[in-house]
């Protein structure tokens, strides 16, 4: 921690060193000055060399991240350090907060705009690689991926544990109607809304759609880029489950009710586990059908591992496939960041509402895990923790799950029964996507 | 892409989108726990039924094939699926296997010390 502290202290002394050695530089304008001058001394030849070496240099300067840096700039650095010293040091999603971390430090070292440098520049190789961000096609790929890990089997041997897996969703929908009481119109409300499902690949598909800078509302305006915000958000706090979710769960369920121990899930045959993946796919994109990259790719991705043919396949995509695809969404995202795009109000309010939002995902879990118990009897009820599972964010919420209940009592494995909620979770979590954005998109 | 712009006051379409969304993510998971409660089960039942056909009557079975298949081989099967039926025959593990037992090498076990080192 010293020595991040001491490279932040030389970093903003060079920064703050700047009017000293008299080259305040506002920007553009004074490198064409600057420019416009170096050519009048190419010309004049009476110029010293040492002058013509002094001229250089300040021109250079004028490049560097020291004459461009802003205090933004400097803010979103800061942050990024946190997300790898996070990630490294208490295990919290290291495979998203290292690869956004360090994308936040690359997204916002300052340089002179217009030389093909910046995320948000046509014709970066930033830009490029973001493309797959903008338009959308990273999401599916990590689903396939997913789909390709899952097994679903907890889910199919109890499906009445799927209803969990929606009512966590109720966190998506009261974010949406939060965002809009803000002030954000209805698709970037659309956009916020999705971090409730807790879900990074999901949230970045709908902002891609709804919330891109790009497309055009009724009445005229363009719609504010969010991919950003709502992505970092998303992940961030995906990353603070294990923070988030205790507490709501301690405060919603009483000790005995924590202690309630389920009865082990029972043997799932290769042929159900099999008939899972076509059956909820073409169940789920009937009633939702603008969720098929995500919901098409996810299943696919499960049939590849169920069918017991494709293994090599199954094996790619939820190893290689999904690693290259997390480096370069990790990076990318993290990079969007730029300070003078990220660091603004609305930014502010989305991480305002993403925390909520998870509570509201939370607490919807835990109460309908509470009300499906009226319902039930004897060994048939179940333990309303796994309900805060419901909330995708898959495996972390699961392991919080299992952490909480081992508390209660250390003999009650609770990871297997909330698995079911957590993968059903993630399928509620596309479809509501998809309802979103057939009424938003 | 279906473009449905109910109401024009974004709160209240935001208050139409929250209640039909909430009611069709909870539909549509309904219907799955549904299907894999009671379809599903169903299904494999028939499914059973259709792919097991019908048995082989006696007359069917000729006896010149199954010249080889003596009485007490007959009673040796039926022996051993009476007792895994009443489980009266506890389950092994079908698989041996002998693993080779590797050694550590130290000086003390050294072989090269014990036949050369003549001290």
């Amino acid at each position: 921690m010293k020595k991040i502290i001491l490279i932040f202290g030389v970093l903003s002394l060079l920064v703050f060193i700047r009017p000293l050695l008299g080259m305040n530089a506002s920007s553009e304008t004074t490198t064409i000055t600057t420019a416009t001058t170096n050519q009048s001394v190419d010309s004049n030849e009476d110029k010293t060399f040492v002058s013509e070496a002094v001229g250089g240099i300040k021109q250079f300067y004028h490049f560097t991240g020291f004459a461009n840096a802003q205090s933004g700039n400097l803010i979103m650095i800061l942050i990024g350090v946190i997300f790898i010293y996070l990630g490294i040091k208490f295990d919290y999603e290291p495979l998203l907060l290292i690869p956004i971390g360090l994308g936040v430090l690359i997204g916002n070292i300052p340089f002179l705009p217009g030389y093909e440098t910046g995320i948000y520049e046509e014709g970066s190789v930033l830009n490029f690689l973001y493309f797959g961000v903008v338009k959308g096609i990273y999401p599916p790929l990590i689903f396939l991926g997913i789909g390709a890990m899952t097994d679903f089997s907890s889910l199919i041997a109890n499906p009445k544990l799927m209803l969990l897996g929606a009512a966590a969703q109720v966190g998506v929908f009261v974010t949406f109607l939060g965002a809009l009481y803000l002030g954000f119109n209805l698709p970037e409300a659309g956009a916020i809304g999705i971090i409730g499902g807790a879900d990074g690949p999901t949230a970045i598909f709908l902002s891609s759609k709804l919330a891109n800078g790009i497309n055009i509302l009724p009445d005229g305006t363009t719609v504010k880029n969010l991919i950003g915000p709502v992505a970092i958000a998303a992940y961030s706090y995906m990353a603070l489950i294990p923070v988030i979710q205790p507490p709501i769960m301690r405060l919603l369920t009483t000790k005995k009710e924590r202690l309630i121990r389920m009865k082990p899930p029972r043997a799932v045959s290769q042929k159900e586990k099999m008939i899972f993946p076509v059956v909820a796919l073409l169940l789920t994109t009937f009633i939702s059908p603008s969720a098929i990259p995500l919901l098409g790719m996810l299943f696919f991705g499960n049939l590849l591992k169920e069918s017991g043919k494709t293994e090599r396949l199954a094996d790619t995509a939820r190893t290689k496939l999904i690693d290259i695809v997390t480096i370069l969404l990790g990076v990318t995202v993290g990079a969007s960041t730029q300070a003078d795009i990220f660091l603004t109000k609305d930014s502010m309010l989305i991480f305002g509402l993403g925390a909520i939002s998870f509570v509201i995902a939370t607490t919807g879990g835990l109460l309908f895990a509470k009300f499906m118990n009226l319902f039930l009897k004897g060994d048939e009820k179940i333990n309303p923790l796994i309900g805060a599972a419901g909330v995708s964010a898959v495996p972390n919420s699961a392991r919080v799950v299992h952490a909480e209940g081992l508390k209660a009592d250390p003999h009650n494995y609770l990871i297997m029964h909330a698995m079911a909620p957590n993968v059903a979770g993630v399928i509620g979590s596309a479809i509501a996507a998809g309802i979103v954005l057939s009424f938003l998109g | 892409m279906t473009h449905i712009f109910l109401l024009t006051n974004d709160l209240s379409e935001g208050y139409v989108i929250l209640v039909t969304g909430l009611t069709i993510v909870f539909g549509g998971l309904l219907i799955l726990t549904l299907f894999f409660k009671y379809a599903l089960p169903i299904m494999l039942y028939i499914y059973k039924i259709i792919s097991k056909g019908r048995d082989k009557k006696i007359k069917e079975i000729s006896p010149k094939l199954n010249e080889q298949f003596t009485g007490e081989i007959a009673a040796a099967i039926s022996a051993a699926i009476h007792l895994h039926l009443n489980e009266q025959h506890d389950n092994e593990n079908a698989i041996l296997t002998i693993k080779q037992a590797r050694k550590m090498y130290s000086p003390w076990s050294s072989k090269i010390y014990g036949v050369y080192n003549k001290r």
